[in-house]
């Protein structure tokens, strides 16, 4: 058994986009770089053959999925798709970017009909956390209308009150005369790992995880320390 | 529609339940007889149960499932009825029933569907085939050890080869938070993140709960013991409360056992293995093994389950689901051994006598044999 782990590949589910390029940076840090991927190929998947490392690049709902069903061992994700997917996956780390917030927005005078148990309609393209949010949370009777793409239109074409979306600057809500009403949670990217893998190739993403755990506090402190800098 | 589209349309099976049929039934029903031969070998009893029970024998506090993952209906005089999503309390309800003097031990067996229903589109079956083992009336580590010995030993009759089947304990992370004084809604919120591995959520629930630093720490150094037996050593200085050494020494005890069995390196030990299932009291196992993303086998110990049906008497049992294995078996290219073709005989109208006289001699030697119009 230990000879095949070694002959094994991890296979690594990135989400695509500026995340996986943030993930990217990260790994090159505890020294896996995959320089195939940089050079904006179109090949779907990538070998790093003396690690024994294989990435590919899937859209985030999707992530969760080829970890869930073991296609991948390992897979970034942000934290929004793991709640609305509800993949029996093994969440392990905090990556510690793509910081970003779930929150309810609309017209200011939408605020007035969230304090109520009032019978509104929120659309979302996270319509599992907005249940959960509503329900659960607020108590609030709510019709959730699922869409795919910019939710923003729903309050201002008179789809819905409200919406439930990521807010990272909020400068697309702004300018749409929308603002956040209520936070619902905050967001991160997250690794997950297949839980069948945790087990047979435990040795290998444990020592992973305190790799990346490692350089994460690593440049945490940098950060730290050329701040102290700056202020002296 | 006109009736060449009706006809179509009934071919199609509803989403999560499918047909096996040819070559990939022969495989599964290799793979289950060579299970079962396992069992029956170990002296275990096969039994059956029925489809659908009254839906309490799944309620919540005794079940493995939500309820809203049932298939529920109602019968005649308004009972309300489920099919089973696992076979343990069922069996569990039996052994109440037929065995309620019988102090030694009773083994049971099974083979047949289970029924979920799941949300779709997650790529799972909602009809699966499951096979496992209950022992009931045995509290002892021999009972534990035997039952994973069983479960090595029938995975591996199963043609599977490169699997660890990996053991934890319960009661471990419930004598750490115990001599913590967590409560218990806390305990319950840890539980399930601490079962998900998802460890800096349970740090945080802890700084939020106000337990700090050091306290902390140790309150989750359990989650890195997944290994080899030496990880027990660890646990084991790491966690000073009698019941979590007891949970180790278990364990121990538990590897010895299994030892004396011959096995070693297919055992790993996790003591971050918590089950959500409310039965499970002790020992918790699963076998893992590559190409699937889901546990090949699943069992543990369930102590008070049989209380519920008025018979106080310890239990631990596994279950295999079959399906999966089966997966496993074809994504790790592993052939199951299938009983041979069967010959065709042709026939005319004269030929044909002579040719039956063939077939039964062919037939009684235990070659199957197809008769067929030579054109």
């Amino acid at each position: 058994m230990e000879r095949t782990q070694e002959e094994k590949y991890l296979t690594i589910a990135l989400t695509k986009g500026r995340l996986a390029d943030r993930t990217l940076a990260l790994f090159e840090k505890i020294g896996i770089s995959m320089e195939e991927m940089k050079d904006g190929s179109r090949k779907l998947i990538f070998e790093n053959r003396e690690q024994r490392l294989r990435f590919f690049l899937a859209k985030g709902p999707d992530v969760p999925t080829y970890v869930e069903l073991g296609a991948a061992d390992i897979g970034v994700v942000g934290s929004d798709i793991i709640m609305e997917e509800k993949r029996r996956v093994y969440e392990v780390l905090d990556l510690g970017f793509g910081r970003c917030t779930m929150c309810v927005c609309g017209p200011e005078e939408a605020r007035e009909k969230l304090r109520h148990h009032e019978m509104i309609r929120v659309a979302s393209k996270y319509p599992n956390i907005a249940r959960e949010y509503f329900y659960n949370e607020k108590q609030q009777t709510v019709d959730i209308i699922k869409l795919n793409g910019s939710v923003e239109l729903g309050p201002i074409v008179g789809l819905s009150d409200v919406i439930v979306d990521i807010v990272e600057t909020g400068s697309t809500l702004r300018e749409n005369g929308l603002g956040v009403l209520e936070e619902v949670c905050p967001l991160s990217a997250r690794m997950i790992v297949n839980q069948v893998s945790m087990q047979m190739e435990n040795v290998r993403i444990r020592g992973l995880i305190a790799m990346l755990r490692a350089a994460q506090s690593a440049s945490a402190n940098l950060k730290f320390a050329s701040r102290k800098r700056g202020k002296a | 529609m006109n009736r060449q589209e009706e006809e179509r349309a009934l071919l199609h099976t509803p989403e999560g339940v499918r047909d096996v049929y040819g070559k990939e039934w022969k495989e599964k029903r290799a793979v289950m007889s060579r299970i079962l031969r396992e069992m029956t070998l170990y002296g275990y009893e096969e039994l059956q149960t029925p489809s659908f029970e009254f839906s309490d024998v799944f309620s919540r506090e005794i079940g493995t499932t939500p309820s809203r993952e049932l298939y529920r209906f109602f019968d005649r005089e308004g009972e309300t009825l489920s099919l089973r999503p696992d076979f343990t309390p069922s069996c569990a309800r039996c052994a109440a029933k037929y065995y309620m003097e019988e102090s030694g031990p009773i083994r049971f067996c099974y083979q047949g569907s289970a029924f979920l229903n799941r949300s779709s589109l997650q790529g799972k079956l909602r009809e699966s085939t499951q096979t496992g083992v209950e022992l009931i009336g045995d509290g002892s580590v021999f009972a534990d050890a035997e039952a994973i010995a069983l479960l090595i030993h029938a995975l591996q009759s199963a043609g599977l080869r490169n699997f660890c089947v990996s053991i934890g304990n319960a009661d471990y992370f419930r004598g750490v938070w115990e001599a913590a004084g967590l409560d218990g809604t806390t305990e319950a919120a840890l539980r399930e993140l601490i079962s998900g591995k998802n460890f800096f959520a349970a740090e945080k629930l802890l700084e939020e709960a106000g337990v700090a630093g050091e306290e902390r720490e140790r309150l989750l150094r359990g989650s890195d013991f997944i290994g080899t037996a030496e990880t027990l050593d660890e646990a084991a200085a790491s966690a000073d409360n009698p019941r979590s050494q007891r949970a180790v020494e278990r364990l121990r005890a538990v590897c010895r056992v299994l030892r004396e069995y011959g096995f070693d390196e297919e055992l790993r030990f996790d003591l971050s293995m918590l089950s959500n299932y409310n039965y499970y009291t002790g020992i918790i196992f699963r076998g893992f093994t590559y190409g699937v993303g889901d546990a090949v086998a699943s069992g543990g110990r369930y102590d008070t389950l049989l209380a519920r049906f008025g018979k106080a008497a310890p239990a631990i049992g596994f279950m295999i689901p079959v399906d999966t294995l089966l997966e496993a078996l074809r994504r790790q290219r592993i052939s199951v051994p299938v009983p041979g073709e069967a010959v065709r005989l042709l026939y005319t109208e004269e030929t044909f006598s002579e040719k039956l006289r063939e077939a039964e001699k062919l037939r009684a030697g235990g070659q199957p044999v197809v008769l067929e119009p030579a054109h």
